[in-house]
């Protein structure tokens, strides 16, 4: 009886302790207990690891923690210029901005974000036991300062590819009539001569056989920056001219007279390289930026083409939007016979990495809540679902996981390119001055374009447009 | 005295939004005119340059250039749109079979967001997928690119311009011509007046004062149109379609010149008055004095 009692009252003193003490939970209910109601803001660019975070990260914190997140998705321009304005203005609408990896120099030029390594130190009890900075892939350097800090949670990153349709560089017949009319087998260009060739000969095999199919895309829009990106940023590196053609270690000289190379005979030859190729591209490519070159590909109208990373996985993916579901190969740029040699003895890149990170705006009124937020999308555990979403990887645990080692195979070894090989490309270069130059200089890159301004002429005066406008903001003396 | 502290209390609230959101603002948009800021410059500072920048722009080819194709897009638009609104305005006067749906259908453009029209139209414009290119390929054998003729990519501002904005000007006129005593055209008929002496002695004078407000509010909205273009054109091919409003947009944001983005600013703003002024000298302030003379 006396036995039963005592079993009774520890079965009673157990309930009342259950009752009293809180349960425990994980970090991030306990984290997020302090800011449970909050509302976090972030603007960020319409693209698929932006909406990944907005449609699935987002809801997932917000369930964990009890903090709401609204995540803003709006156009390239949009974003930057909604970003700009509410840290410039102090408005403090935003607690996570949108950093692309090239604004990132001149956003630390007027000291807008926070410095999330030494938030993280300061305040240990924010700090999430599953986040690590050291598990960001090289890329996260971009996001740093001289002393390391980390100043933006790197969530996506990506190389500009050379993708082509194995479909018909597979078929017998395609490559016998290649054969017959250049003596060469029909295989991914390596070189310049290559590229052109397969594009011409596909150009012309389309219209031959009445098919809606050319021999390259063109990113050359004749009034968007995105054109100046594709001829700066993925063409003029394989020709071996670097960061823009600017010298910034010899006073921003951006002419050959000064030392630069922006009009130097190998950004001439790429220039000339490239107008040729858009004009054997579909004729949409006057008016196509980052994005239409994708959907040009997935529509199966090209046979080859420069393609921004982030678009290979739905393009070889996804059957509701791309015609070329299963025949999308994967292979680097192709480059002057030179240029590799030189990348891989470490000096230049063949072409360009790009990405962005999320950054917490020293102007934002809820930092505690914001800091949680960035380091949930950086921990290692939600990586792989994400780089299948949106072919984005910016974590190294992210490479091994069994779902991203499957859709590698789909997308021809993609990810092990980014891997091995990603250290061949590289972002945009380390300058604060990204937007200026570009819309100083980008005018006359659109006469180029239009055959008003020839293209040695044209690179003359935008090498000449460039140092003015460096001038101008007084970078160069 | 009374009556005149009501008014007063009455119109505090526009008086007081009108400072906050019109005149501080623009005050503000002065000053930085006078000085020299790009923010992400070497030098982030505010520094007075005097006139500096308004000297500046009239040496700038590309905002002479911008003006100039403003002004041929506002003209062109303008005009356009309220000739055919006036057609349409006509046209729903009389009773027709399905009058009452026909006028819905053709003030929904109206509803849509100017960002939405200019990719609607840079959709349909598309050569690879756009009906437009589609069926002036097969009826016509033509191939529109928009992104490599300057000639078409304007016309078609101009088009969707047209297209967006006729409506409001079919609507306001309507009203005018519903609100129209009808005893002046039973007086012209009975004098023997033909249809087009009725237009231009009896119903023109009558709804000019529609016609002018029309003509300004289309106006101004056409000297600073940026969204819809910069959907169609991004302001290309080449600056083929960089009208004003983008021009400023593109100086201010991407360039982060505030200050001669301000200074462009407020010259657009003047031209504007001008203009408005112009047209109102010429259209009612001079026939006004012929009256009373």
């Amino acid at each position: 009886m006396i036995r039963k009692s005592g079993i009774g009252i520890a079965a009673l003193a157990i309930g009342v302790l259950t009752s009293v003490i809180p349960a425990r939970a994980d970090f991030w209910s306990d984290a997020g207990a302090k800011y449970k109601g909050v509302v976090l803001h972030g603007v960020t660019e319409s693209t698929p690891p932006s909406n990944y975070i907005k449609d699935v990260l987002a809801p997932e914190f917000e369930k964990k923690t009890g903090i709401k997140v609204q995540i803003e998705t709006t156009s390239w321009d949009q974003m930057y210029d909604k970003a700009i304005k509410d840290m410039e203005a102090k408005t403090s609408i935003y607690d996570m901005v949108y950093i692309e990896q090239d604004i990132i120099y001149a956003y630390l030029g007027r000291s807008f974000l926070t410095d999330i390594s030494k938030s993280l130190k300061d305040d240990p009890s924010l700090k999430a036991p599953e986040f690590d900075e050291t598990h960001f892939t090289t890329f996260a350097n971009y996001f740093k300062n001289a002393d390391g800090d980390l100043f933006g949670i790197p969530m996506e990153a990506f190389i500009k590819v050379y993708l082509y349709r194995t479909d018909l560089f597979n078929d017998p017949k395609i490559q016998e009539a290649f054969k017959k009319e250049t003596g060469k087998d029909l295989a991914p260009a390596k070189t310049h001569e290559e590229y052109t060739q397969i594009a011409e000969f596909f150009t012309k095999y389309g219209k031959d056989n009445g098919m809606e199919l050319w021999g390259t895309t063109a990113q050359a829009h004749t009034g968007h920056p995105a054109s100046w990106y594709e001829f700066f940023e993925s063409i003029a590196p394989t020709f071996g001219v670097y960061n823009w053609g600017i010298d910034a270690n010899n006073n921003y000289a951006a002419s050959v007279e000064n030392g630069g190379q922006m009009n130097s005979d190998k950004a001439k030859a790429a220039i000339k390289y490239w107008l040729h190729l858009r004009d054997i591209a579909p004729p949409e490519s006057a008016a196509s930026t980052w994005t239409e070159v994708g959907t040009t590909f997935a529509a199966g109208r090209v046979a080859q083409g420069l393609v921004y990373g982030e678009n290979a996985a739905w393009i070889a993916s996804d059957a509701e939007k791309s015609k070329v579901v299963g025949n999308v190969g994967v292979a680097l740029p192709p480059t002057e016979p030179d240029v590799l040699k030189e990348v891989e003895g470490g000096k230049g890149y063949l072409g360009y990495y790009d990405g962005g990170a999320f950054g917490l705006p020293v102007t934002s009124k809820n930092k505690e809540a914001a800091l949680l937020f960035l380091q949930f999308i950086g921990q290692d555990s939600v990586q792989p679902d994400w780089a299948i979403a949106a072919p984005r990887i910016t974590n190294t645990a992210t490479y091994d996981d069994p779902k991203v080692l499957d859709m590698d195979k789909k997308l021809n070894g993609y990810y092990t390119m980014l891997k091995d090989q990603g250290k061949l490309f590289a972002g945009a270069p380390p300058f604060p001055f990204h937007a200026q130059v570009r819309e100083a200089t980008a005018p006359i890159f659109y006469k180029i374009l239009l055959g008003e301004v020839g293209p040695d002429e044209g690179l003359d005066q935008m090498a000449a447009a460039a140092e003015a406008e460096l001038k101008n903001l007084g970078y160069r003396k | 005295m009374r009556s005149n502290t009501v008014g007063w209390l009455m119109l505090a609230p526009t008086i007081a939004i009108l400072g906050i959101f019109g005149i501080i603002p623009f005050i503000y948009v002065l000053y930085v005119a006078f000085h020299q800021w790009n923010p992400f410059g070497a030098s982030p500072d505010m520094i007075y340059n005097g006139a500096n920048n308004f000297r500046r722009l009239v040496f700038d080819a590309e905002f002479l250039t911008s003006i100039a194709f403003t002004m041929k897009f506002a003209f062109f638009a303008v005009l356009s749109e309220i000739a055919l609104g006036y057609l349409l305005a006509q046209l729903f006067m009389k009773e027709f079979p399905g009058r009452g749906f026909f006028r819905t259908i053709h003030t929904l453009p109206l509803i849509v967001a100017p960002i939405v029209v200019g990719s609607v139209w840079r959709l349909m414009t598309t050569p690879s997928i756009g009906i437009i290119p589609y069926l002036l390929r097969n009826w016509f054998g033509y191939d529109l690119n928009i992104g490599r003729d300057a000639t078409t990519a304007f016309t078609l501002t101009v088009i969707m311009d047209i297209w967006h904005w006729t409506p409001l000007v079919t609507l306001t006129l309507l009203a005018a011509l519903l609100a129209l005593p009808k005893e002046p055209f039973e007086q012209a008929q009975i004098d023997g007046a033909n249809r087009r002496q009725i237009f231009w002695h009896v119903t023109l004078p009558m709804i000019r004062p529609a016609i002018l407000a029309t003509v300004f509010i289309r106006l101004m909205d056409a000297l600073r149109t940026v969204d819809e273009v910069w959907m169609l054109t991004s302001g290309g091919p080449g600056a083929a379609t960089r009208y004003v409003g983008l021009h400023i947009w593109k100086i201010v944001f991407p360039k982060t010149d505030y200050g001669y983005g301000a200074a462009i600013s407020v010259i657009v703003l003047y031209l504007t008055l001008v203009m408005c002024w112009l047209l109102y000298v010429a259209l009612v302030a001079r026939r006004e004095r012929k009256r009373t003379f």
